[in-house]
């Protein structure tokens, strides 16, 4: 019953966001809302483990068609979506009282726009036809630039301003690239009866114009690379996530960043069906490492602790582009494996951000010290984030790292794997020393966490998803990665 | 459905002309210092680009496209365009300066509709169909739609070039394919004018916390 599974996927949260903005001020929007993604969270993981034991799932009229990729990111985005909504429920009440006046957005709103925003991302996972996906990820564009400018300071309304202009301009470019495989489909099935679902276009791509599939995959790298943040193309990013509320940043650099590079990898997988892995594996390749280089130095010159972990997103978006343009199955596999522990590892950072910023009234990291002291509990989280982020044991980002690199070293691009290990050592620098000033030192006299005891739940939770992930791998998880490589290269 | 152009309409001819309405338009927008004159530019662009779409419709006799069409001119030249000129009524005091003056903008405009001519012949050939003229208009019209948004300092004037750009590319892929299937191409309209909605709130914000005529300061990125 395949329909009852992927269409509920996109519905319920937007039902959900309908019911928040009608009930408005009232009570009960978090209730709606943490039912609503418990349910998706339910109903991804059933539409994986169908994927993974029944093979590709359609519904919709040939419109929706779930893969081991469309799992795998449903599995992500669900998985993600969760834990922020829930810690978002303190967080965002906590926003009216304390500092900021100029938040005066009705409530109900800021859980409406989550909601939609999830269901878009749905819609874009399991979308089997470019057009579809196209105007997903435009819609996630339009719901995150709202989450974005949240907060009508002046710099908030800058950012949203820089990002929905940014991607929109990508995006278009994107449209184009739809476009012309739209039209190189036309020369196969003739000039009425081209298709859009990019499934019919893989398996065709070898019949398709090699011109026009390498500059269809040009177009879409630099479209939705640009919403990926991959650099050069990465110039909103910093902003948006610093001035987002923290768990909406959390949930933009890890489900939207999947979608969106998964909207990219679609065009790879019809370039590797058409023209080789080696073409357009080397562009990501390049972009990949282009974009770790970049990130590395900023991070060793930040202050302030979002726009940190906005350049670890940078990084991180770049060794999954890496991973999977080198395209080894062993760095292939690591790079889908990448894609999932990153966005616990980031969520996490960014939540316990949330928390340090409400507890310290500050966004710099100069003003957070000594916070083994103050707040143990905390500082052990941070620990594991930071430990998250340059991928060290025991969290899963060690293991796909490792593996990344060493499927970096086996194949043919060996130069560029040494190139991203020179960048990584100075990630590594940048976050222990920032890290390791905020959790030792002297403790500040006003710290005090004013949120309660339940927002930690959902920080455990994904410190813990995280752990497990780095010392055992499922089989059920590996079936899903494996699963979701065969989307990638057959 | 079955549509026909009449027999004393030369097809080609009629296309051409409409292209060439579709590219004046768009370096008119180009070219014009106050902000209503270039979403005027836009609104014929669009017109241009609703009636290229009719004729495409009537020529190949297919409705889908006809829909699109009447679409495209109901968003796209009415609805649009009114909302920024809603917002443009809003600001006062005088035209910002244009980052690079108009004459030499105008011979960049002039440089890139050569460039854009000359490559799109060298990838796709000369004119297959009557649509010929087409591609190379609408790659022309992406190039100076985003030569627009980089050289103007005001917000709403970069929402202009914006819109341009995605005229550009439906125009692309009506010449290129006949259209995309309609629920994509409603899916894409819908997108544009939420997308034009929000960034006109935008703009609005960005007055509201800025003070003055709509022009963002916008602090370059702290890296």
């Amino acid at each position: 019953m395949p329909v009852l599974l992927l269409l509920p996927l996109v519905l319920i949260p937007l039902l959900a966001a309908g019911i928040c903005l009608a009930l408005g001020p009232r009570a009960g929007t978090s209730r709606v809302t943490i039912a609503a993604l418990t349910l998706t969270l339910v109903v991804a993981v059933m539409v994986a483990a169908q994927v993974v034991n029944l093979g590709d799932q359609q519904a919709g009229g040939g419109w929706l068609h779930a893969d081991g990729l469309s799992a795998l990111l449903v599995c992500i985005i669900a998985g993600i979506a969760l834990p922020c909504a829930a810690y978002g429920v303190d967080y965002m009440r906590h926003v009216k009282t304390l500092d900021h006046a100029d938040a005066r957005w009705l409530p109900g709103r800021y859980e409406a726009l989550t909601l939609g925003l999830v269901a878009c991302m749905m819609l874009s996972a399991i979308a089997d036809n470019l057009g579809l996906l196209w105007i997903a990820v435009e819609g996630s564009t339009l719901t995150s630039a709202l989450l974005v400018g949240y907060y009508r300071r002046p710099e908030a309304v800058e950012a949203g301003w820089k990002y929905l202009i940014l991607c929109s301009v990508g995006i278009s470019l994107a449209l184009f690239a739809t476009v012309l495989v739209f039209y190189s489909g036309a020369a196969v099935f003739g000039e009425q009866g081209s298709t859009l679902r990019w499934t019919t276009l893989r398996d065709v791509a070898s019949q398709l114009d090699p011109r026009f599939v390498k500059l269809a995959f040009l177009f879409a790298l630099i479209g939705y690379g640009t919403k990926a943040g991959l650099a050069p193309m990465h110039s909103w990013l910093p902003d948006a996530y610093s001035q987002a509320p923290a768990p909406a940043a959390a949930l933009l650099s890890t489900a939207l960043l999947a979608t969106s590079l998964a909207a990219l990898l679609r065009f790879h997988a019809i370039a590797v069906a058409g023209v080789g892995p080696e073409w357009s594996g080397a562009l990501l390749t390049g972009f990949g490492v282009l974009s770790i280089v970049v990130a590395a130095p900023l991070m060793l010159v930040q202050d302030e602790y979002k726009r940190l972990l906005a350049y670890s997103s940078l990084e991180h978006t770049g060794l999954v582009a890496l991973a999977v343009g080198l395209g080894t199955p062993l760095a292939l596999f690591a790079g889908l494996l990448h894609l999932l522990v990153q966005s616990l590892v980031k969520a996490l950072a960014f939540l316990v951000g949330g928390s340090l910023q409400r507890a310290s009234g500050s966004r710099r990291m100069g003003h957070f010290s000594g916070l083994i002291e103050a707040d143990p509990r905390l500082a052990t989280l941070l620990v594991f984030a930071g430990l998250g982020l340059v991928g060290l044991p025991p969290m899963g980002t060690f293991a796909s790292e490792w593996m990344t690199l060493a499927g970096g070293f086996a194949s043919r691009r060996a130069g560029a794997t040494i190139v991203a290990l020179v960048a990584l050592t100075l990630v590594f620098t940048a976050i222990t020393h920032r890290f390791s000033r905020i959790i030792l030192g002297k403790a500040r006299e006003r710290f005090a966490d004013p949120l309660p005891a339940r927002t930690r739940v959902p920080l455990v939770a994904l410190a813990g998803a995280a752990i497990v992930l780095g010392v055992w791998l499922p089989t059920p998880v590996r079936a899903l990665i494996e699963h979701a490589m065969l989307s990638i290269r057959r | 459905m079955n549509l026909h152009l009449p027999q004393w309409l030369p097809q080609s001819n009629t296309v051409n002309l409409l292209a060439g309405m579709f590219l004046l338009s768009a370096l008119y927008a180009a070219s014009q210092r106050r902000v209503t004159a270039c979403i005027a530019g836009y609104r014929w662009n669009s017109i241009a680009l609703g009636l290229i779409a009719l004729t495409v419709a009537l020529i190949t006799g297919t409705g889908h496209i006809a829909v699109a069409a009447l679409l495209v001119i109901g968003v796209k030249a009415i609805i649009i365009p009114a909302l920024l000129a809603k917002h443009a009524s809003r600001m006062k005091g005088r035209p910002a300066e244009p980052l690079i003056s108009i004459p030499a903008g105008m011979l960049i405009c002039g440089a890139l509709v050569v460039v854009a001519f000359s490559q799109t012949r060298a990838l796709f050939g000369t004119g297959q169909n009557i649509l010929g003229s087409c591609l190379p208009v609408s790659v022309a019209t992406t190039l100076v739609g985003l030569y627009l948004m980089v050289s103007r300092p005001q917000a709403l004037l970069q929402v202009v070039g914006l819109v341009m750009v995605e005229n550009a590319i439906f125009l692309a892929a009506v010449s290129l394919t006949y259209g995309m299937p309609l629920v994509v191409e409603v899916g894409v309209l819908l997108d544009l004018l939420v997308g034009v909605a929000l960034l006109g709130l935008f703009v609005g914000r960005i007055e509201e916390t800025q003070g003055d005529s709509g022009t963002p300061r916008l602090r370059s990125s702290k890296g």
